[in-house]
């Protein structure tokens, strides 16, 4: 009995290796995605240049576009804008969905639309603009909806309105390169042949 | 070209590595007193190759050499020199270099100090040694080459490092780390002498104890500039996050001190020994776990390193070679050891057997927390992850009991202690620290049962019976003066890193419960105040840095009576190469609180998100850290440790000469 104690830590190890070799060929970051696969979640929302105008889902069908959520607040969203413009230039479609910050009410602050528009407009002419229209996000419902983290973050839609990929953080060549444009061309193929 | 001599050195280090396996081995085996004899020079050549091939990988990324994958990935030319530097050991395959270099130091090391120690114990712990070596540099050559290079097709210029390993904490804490973790490998291979040679008496454990002791040093110093870094470099304020890699790293850290702890029992008493010996090899093993989850991919972490499965099997045959291997020989050569020793229930060694055992539970609840998300999602129920509030809990509850037997244990002696010689001292112990405990929270005004009371409580029982023990012990040599010079320096270790603890569980008590935050929206020339403090934001203007870009924002702090503290200087930087956003904080550090600004984003209006801090008794976090290592290092000076067999009695008598 004595014997057979000296062997558990021998047991254990192995029992832990075999979950070791079981973890290796799973990856770690793939969480479930609550979008992937699945329509845009209903939205009614206005456009942030012309609050009049308001964006359904069933608006945006018809061609795979990329969905960025971004903001001026964010260095890495407006660090983006230039490259995202290049790719707007070789015909990528790209919709902006502008991710409001909550503003603390014990600070006395209103949402400004007209200083936001200023804003906005003022920075997609310093560094370009990728954007064929933005949707105001003013309460983060889509966003929230759409499981995002923080921005940028970007989605590719197909012309069904589904929901394809989910990328976290900024486009660059790289990312686009490796990531994104696979993606992008296999939708965008598809969208002919529904049409 | 010298890209080449690295990878050449590295080769040449990967058969010397062999040699040292074979030979040494084959001699213990076969009694050959020649190859037994050869173990020395091939550990110190291993060691000259290892280091050449670290000095040309240093060279390429010096020299901003973008042919070779490694520079090119992690390095740039804009980048400043020292941080070229340790960009050599900012990825994967540097740091697996400089892991090597560690490894085959400490094989050195032990090849040039093993002097006292018999030939054949010499040639098996250098040859175990060896057999590591060998695992690690066919790794680094094979699997994750530091010197490969992207011709013809090379870039113009490196992709940098990553901005949050731009700083001083990338300096220190990797080496000292990985001279923790690989200095549990020395630990490992004098278990496994031992257990080839089947011999445990109390010798094994007395060459071991330096050795351990060392690089427990190392680990407690990598961990403590870890948080440190962490905590200034992060920008949220935090010290421990309970991270996989943090945890990786805490695992052999809890191990290595039951191990400190443990040896002393089998050294001095000669019993606990199959304990011991399975400590040993838990401690080097978890290392070696740490390192496989690390850089595998198995587990989501900001340390982790970019997952490649082929590394990974690689990696766990390795461990199953060395974790797996050495388990079995403990299992067939343990059943035969038994203990002679008697001891009565309150005495040392049961003292001794309680820190094990809650050290041992504290690693069992890291290990199963780190883990359990991998094991839940395998057996496949899903992915789910676990929180701080799992660990705070499991240690909190797992604290109390062991502070209370810290503040005991020194007192007791070996074999049986009376109870009745004790009450005395420890009732005066138990009220000096409940004044205090006490007389603190009374000086800021805050009397009230919380976890600061209990961490203060604790902390000045330990602390109080650590001075208290070593008074007595000092006076019992006729005068204190007299014993000041008598008592031996590992008594004064212990001491130490005693005090130690106290001094960090009464940081982490006052840090989480006095600890006040706030984000708030400044306009400069707003001012906030927070726990007495009046934050006022000077000036936000543009930064201009080698690499980088971004804002800086000048705060100054004024105290209730309107005299200023300090101006903080606080940065929010942009990489440009890499496009990462980084804050730097700004700490204004006393031993009794820190006030910490971290700068967030510009918002609408001429506005910037600040984040504001004032955190009570954080230093002392670390200065318990500095404090147990500083004890391990005064302990390592101990003279008894530095002489074997016949020449101790010599030694015994120079002290007396020198006192």
């Amino acid at each position: 009995m004595r014997k057979l104690l000296f062997y558990v830590p021998l047991v254990l190890f192995l029992a832990l290796a075999l979950f070791l070799l079981s973890g290796l060929f799973s990856n770690p970051m793939e969480r479930e995605s609550a979008t992937t696969d699945k329509p845009l979640p209903a939205f009614n929302l206005p456009d942030l240049m012309n609050p009049a105008l308001r964006w359904q889902p069933e608006q945006l069908k018809g061609e795979t576009f990329l969905l960025n959520v971004w903001g001026t607040w964010c260095p890495t969203c407006n660090a983006e804008l230039s490259y995202m413009t290049q790719l707007r230039e070789q015909g990528v479609k790209i919709i902006g969905l502008y991710y409001v910050l909550p503003v603390d009410p014990l600070l006395g602050e209103s949402f400004d639309l007209a200083a936001l528009q200023a804003d906005v407009s003022n920075k997609l002419q310093q560094r370009g603009n990728p954007y064929q229209f933005n949707i105001l996000d003013a309460d983060r419902s889509l966003s929230l909806d759409l499981g995002v983290s923080g921005a940028p973050e970007t989605f590719i839609i197909d012309s069904e309105g589904i929901v394809r990929a989910h990328h976290i953080g900024d486009i660059n060549p790289q990312v686009w390169r490796n990531k994104l444009a696979p993606l992008y061309q296999q939708w965008r193929q598809l969208d002919g042949g529904s049409s | 070209m010298i890209a080449e001599y690295g990878q050449l050195a590295l080769t040449f280090a990967l058969v010397l590595a062999v040699l040292l396996a074979a030979v040494p081995l084959y001699g213990s085996f076969s009694g050959n007193q020649r190859a037994l004899l050869q173990a020395k020079p091939l550990a110190i050549g291993l060691f000259i190759f290892c280091l050449l091939a670290k000095l040309a990988l240093v060279h390429a990324f010096l020299n901003s050499d973008f042919t070779v994958i490694n520079v090119a990935t992690n390095s740039s030319s804009i980048l400043p020199w020292y941080y070229q530097i340790t960009a050599s050991f900012g990825s994967h395959e540097g740091s697996m270099l400089l892991w090597i270099l560690m490894l085959a130091g400490w094989t050195a090391l032990v090849a040039i100090f093993s002097k006292g120690l018999p030939l054949l114990m010499q040639g098996r712990i250098l040859g175990v040694l060896g057999l590591i070596n060998i695992g690690f540099i066919a790794f680094s050559l094979f699997m994750s080459n530091p010197f490969a290079r992207s011709l013809p097709f090379y870039p113009v210029e490196g992709m940098d490092l990553n901005p949050l390993l731009q700083d001083f904490g990338m300096i220190i804490h990797p080496p000292l780390l990985y001279m923790g973790y690989v200095g549990f490998a020395v630990s490992f291979a004098f278990a496994i002498a031992a257990l080839i040679g089947g011999k445990f008496d109390s010798t094994w454990a007395r060459w071991a104890r330096p050795w351990t002791l060392a690089a427990w040093l190392f680990l407690t110093l990598g961990i403590m500039f870890g948080s440190w870094w962490a905590y200034h470099e992060l920008g949220w304020g935090g010290w421990w996050f309970w991270d996989p890699v943090e945890n990786a790293s805490f695992l052999p850290w809890l191990v290595g001190t039951a191990l400190i702890h443990s040896l002393a029992v089998t050294e001095k008493r000669g019993t606990f020994k199959s304990w011991t010996v399975l400590l040993a090899l838990g401690a080097f093993s978890l290392s070696l776990v740490g390192a496989f989850l690390v850089r595998s991919g198995v587990l989501v972490s900001v340390h982790s390193f970019a997952a490649d499965p082929d590394r990974g099997i690689f990696l766990l045959v390795f461990l199953l070679l060395v974790i797996g291997g050495s388990l079995a020989l403990y299992a067939s050569r343990m059943n035969s050891v038994r203990s002679q020793a008697r001891y009565q229930l309150f005495s040392r060694e049961v003292m001794l057997w309680g820190n094990n055992v809650f050290l041992l539970t504290a690693t069992l609840v890291v290990f199963l927390g780190t883990l359990f998300p991998l094991f839940h999602k395998e057996l496949g129920l899903g992915t789910i992850s676990i929180g701080e509030p799992f660990f705070n809990q499991m240690f909190y509850y797992l604290t109390i009991p062991f502070a209370l037997l810290l503040g005991l244990g020194p007192w007791v002696r070996w074999k049986q202690q009376p109870v009745k010689p004790l009450l005395g001292p420890l009732s005066l112990i138990a009220v000096a620290s409940l004044v205090l405990a006490l007389g603190t929270l009374a000086a800021m005004q805050s009397v009230q049962a919380n976890l600061a009371l209990l961490g203060l409580l604790l902390g000045a029982w330990v602390g109080v019976s650590a001075l208290y023990e070593l008074y007595q012990r000092l006076s019992q040599f006729g005068s204190v003066t007299k014993g000041a010079f008598k008592l031996h320096a590992s008594h004064y270790g212990m001491t130490i890193a005693h005090i130690g603890f106290a001094v960090l569980v009464v940081g982490v008590a006052m840090t989480k419960t006095y600890s006040v935050e706030r984000d708030v929206r400044m306009q400069v020339n707003d001012s906030i105040s927070l726990a007495g403090y009046q934050f006022t934001l000077l000036d936000v203007y543009p930064l201009e840095g080698a690499n980088y870009g971004g804002e800086a924002a000048e705060i100054a702090v004024h105290n209730t009576k309107g005299r200023l503290i300090s101006q903080l200087h606080a940065e929010k930087r942009f990489y440009t190469i890499q496009r990462t956003v980084m804050t730097e904080s700004a700490v204004h550090a006393r031993l009794s609180r820190d006030l910490y600004v971290s700068l967030g984003e510009a918002l609408p209006g001429n506005a910037w998100a600040l984040r504001l801090y004032v955190k009570p008794f954080v230093r002392w976090i670390w200065l318990g850290g500095l404090l147990m290592a500083l004890g391990a290092a005064v302990a390592l000076l101990d003279k008894r440790y530095r002489r074997t067999g016949p020449k101790v009695a010599a030694a015994n008598k120079m002290e007396a000469t020198d006192a």
